[in-house]
């Protein structure tokens, strides 16, 4: 029992930045960079193609972008959660802001779809990002 | 352009993307990340119309 809970913590020494750093940025600005500088052209094409569509398929349903706004608890951790989720998709998000991209808040339920679209598109990219950190420090074959 | 899915429509899209990349990130091989991906999205639509019989059964 010992040994099962034991068996995925690392014992040697934290790996350098200089290894992984660039592949996780690059995953964090292009969704499956990471994997392409990686020579996982595949499975970088895929990522692309899932987190990329994810977030378009947000903006067509006129999601809205979170800010990051104070509140009472739970407005501060849903909004700057949000922030964090829309952030997280790197250029996509930079991209729509930049091209004047700004949805109010609509009381349609397809827009509200259309908001976590956004938000899930940006933690699939985080999930595709650790996975880069993987391969890149030799955790993943 | 406005894209008016359905509630359906977009819980299946959702789930078809989540599933590309469970299936990438999950699995170390081609055909385990494919089984992988179909799994998880065969969980998904369970979810999806498990959940909703039990509203409309749930809401009378």
């Amino acid at each position: 029992m010992a040994d099962k809970k034991t068996k995925n913590v690392r014992k040697g020494p934290r790996p350098p930045l200089q290894k992984w750093l660039l592949p996780v940025v690059l995953g964090w600005l292009v969704p499956g960079g990471g994997h392409f500088y990686l020579n996982r052209r595949n499975h970088g094409a895929l990522l692309l193609f899932a987190v990329a569509g994810m977030f378009f398929f947000g903006l067509m349903m006129r999601g809205r972008m979170f800010v990051p706004e104070s509140g009472d608890l739970f407005t501060t951790v849903v909004n700057y959660g949000g922030y964090i989720g829309d952030l997280s998709t790197g250029l996509l998000y930079f991209f729509a802001t930049w091209l004047g991209y700004s949805q109010p808040l609509l009381a349609s339920p397809v827009a509200d779809y259309g908001t976590k679209f956004l938000v899930c598109a940006g933690l699939l990219n985080i999930l595709a990002m650790v996975d880069a950190y993987e391969i890149a420090v030799g955790e993943k074959p | 352009m406005f894209l008016a899915l359905s509630h359906l429509q977009a819980a299946l899209l959702f789930a078809f993307f989540t599933a590309i990349v469970m299936g990438v990130i999950g699995r170390d091989s081609d055909r385990e990340r494919l089984h992988y991906a179909g799994y998880v999205f065969g969980c998904f639509v369970a979810a999806i119309v498990g959940i909703s019989w039990l509203m409309y059964l749930g809401h009378g």
